[in-house]
């Protein structure tokens, strides 16, 4: 083999990988944060009995767990903005699939987090003289919260990974600066050598983290 | 003697299966009233008739004389701000405890004062220090449930119930779940308040303790009070025979009076 490694052009890229990873940092950080909130109500529809509430809520999930990210991702891209008023740029359109995706995954975690909760904490709320609000607020969210916190942050390193599938769409995020680098510099081994450890550095006390705090929760039962 | 509580022509049913079907009962305050019967015989639905767990399908349940919801022409409508209030003056304690998890025993005696009766956090406090030591366990305030024998849990869940100062209280078997030496200290902690003049409806196994509380025993049987009376009018000698069936199974086996000194 005798390949010579040579890291000089990633590291003379240093800038341009920086604002890379900032843009995964930022289209992650936001998808989770509007795929968490969006998830919440969409569980909530979900726990409802209503037809015109659940199904509609069901579908949603259903869709978005069970196609790939990538052609979610696509469709926003190159479909959406035929049939949309709005201008769809490449940020737009992966925050959409990468926030809607979030939403159908955590939208589950809720629900089964929250019927996780045994009937009888319902019913000894109610007993006392709880309202229903004040039973899911006081009672069953804090049980459920706690269960569903550990899928919540594996949805989060999930997300970080799929941050990467931006880059199909040219969004300048970490992934998409290193084929362009390794495109003008013919470093492909190196450059994505050095992605693969950022990602890793970024992910992996995260993944850490989580682990550890399973085993303290199951810890204090 | 002054009426608490009063069924009058309670039914309910889920779907096609009719569960009670037309109790009628006065209960005086300060009475201890023990249900027994069967499995399935609806003694835990009429419990919570009575609270509204379960709305009646029909009948009336009226408090210190006042009926309970609005008379309409298609029967009895209630609201749920109303069902909730009456929730909070009526005190049940279930099998299963069912004390919360997340919360410690202080805590817990203290959420339904804080929450729903929106007291003081001296108030709550106050109410809550009292509730435990009244059930003998002011040394365990810290602890979580988790950490908590079957026994001491069922007494905080006792003393949870009393923090609201209901006027009335309901125990749906609650030493069934309980091994056998622990059940001792339940019973006795209901006894204690008994003898204090606690309004009490008290679905139980235990025929002895039955007994030994009991202003009146009632024997439900297939959604009706079949037999009702004193202890020894109805455990010592039945009438009915379905009555002295169910005494029968439940006394196959006795011990002769231990000699313990
Ligand atoms: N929520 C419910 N839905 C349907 N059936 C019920 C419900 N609760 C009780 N039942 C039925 O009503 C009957 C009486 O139950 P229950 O009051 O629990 O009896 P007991 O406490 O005397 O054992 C049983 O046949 C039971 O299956
Ligand atoms: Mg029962």
């Amino acid at each position: 083999m005798g390949y010579q490694f040579d890291f000089s052009a990633v590291i003379g890229n240093w800038k341009l990988l920086l604002i890379g990873l900032q843009n995964s940092i930022i289209l992650g950080a936001t998808c989770l944060v509007l795929g968490l909130s969006l998830g919440l109500i969409v569980g909530g529809m979900r726990y409802m009995r209503a037809p015109i509430v659940n199904w509609p809520a069901t579908a949603f999930v259903e869709v978005f767990r069970n196609t790939p990210v990538l052609v979610q991702i696509m469709w926003f891209f190159f479909a959406f903005p035929i049939i949309s008023p709005v201008e769809i740029n490449a940020f737009t359109a992966a925050s959409l699939g990468l926030t809607l995706n979030t939403a159908a995954f955590s939208a589950e975690i809720f629900r089964a987090g929250i019927r996780s909760v045994e009937k009888g904490q319902w019913e000894a709320g109610k007993a006392i003289g709880m309202t229903y609000i004040q039973q899911l607020r006081r009672i069953v969210l804090p049980q459920a919260i706690r269960r569903m916190l550990p899928a919540f942050m594996n949805r989060a390193v999930e997300l970080m990974k799929m941050t990467s599938l931006a880059s199909v769409i040219a969004y300048g995020e970490l992934m998409h600066k290193a084929k362009q680098i390794s495109t003008l510099e013919f470093n492909p081994i190196e450059m994505y050598t050095v992605v693969a450890l950022i990602f890793f550095a970024l992910i992996f006390p995260l993944a850490l983290f989580v682990q550890r705090f399973e085993l303290k929760l199951k810890d204090s039962g | 003697m002054t009426e608490i509580l009063r069924l009058r022509n309670l039914h309910k049913s889920f779907g096609p299966l009719e569960v009670l079907k037309g109790i009628d009962l006065a209960v005086a305050q300060g009475e201890v009233i023990v249900l027994i019967g069967a499995s399935g015989s609806g003694k835990s639905t009429l419990l919570r008739c009575i609270n509204f767990m379960e709305i009646p399908t029909s009948g009336r349940v009226f408090l210190h004389g006042t009926p309970v919801g609005r008379q309409t022409s298609s029967g009895v409508s209630y609201v749920e701000r109303e069902l909730t209030q009456i929730r909070a003056r009526i005190g049940m304690v279930f099998q299963h405890f069912n004390l919360f998890p997340h919360m410690t025993a202080l805590q817990n005696v203290m959420e339904g004062p804080r929450t729903v009766l929106k007291c003081s956090p001296d108030e709550c406090r106050n109410r809550a220090d009292n509730q435990l030591r009244k059930v003998g366990l002011e040394w365990k305030a810290d602890a979580y449930p988790s950490q908590l024998s079957g026994g001491q849990q069922q007494r905080v869940a006792i003393a949870r119930a009393l923090a609201m100062e209901p006027e009335i209280m309901l125990f749906d078997e609650v030493t069934s779940a309980l091994d056998p030496e622990l059940v001792g200290e339940v019973l006795i902690t209901m006894k204690e308040l008994a003898d204090e003049g606690m309004t009490m409806l008290i679905v139980t196994h235990e025929l002895g303790f039955a007994y030994s509380v009991a202003d009146r025993v009632l024997f439900l049987a297939d959604g009706n009070v079949l037999e009702q009376g004193s202890p020894p009018e109805v455990l010592t000698y039945p009438k009915e025979e379905a009555t002295k069936n169910f005494l029968r199974g439940h006394s196959s086996f006795r011990l002769p009076e231990p000699q313990l000194d």
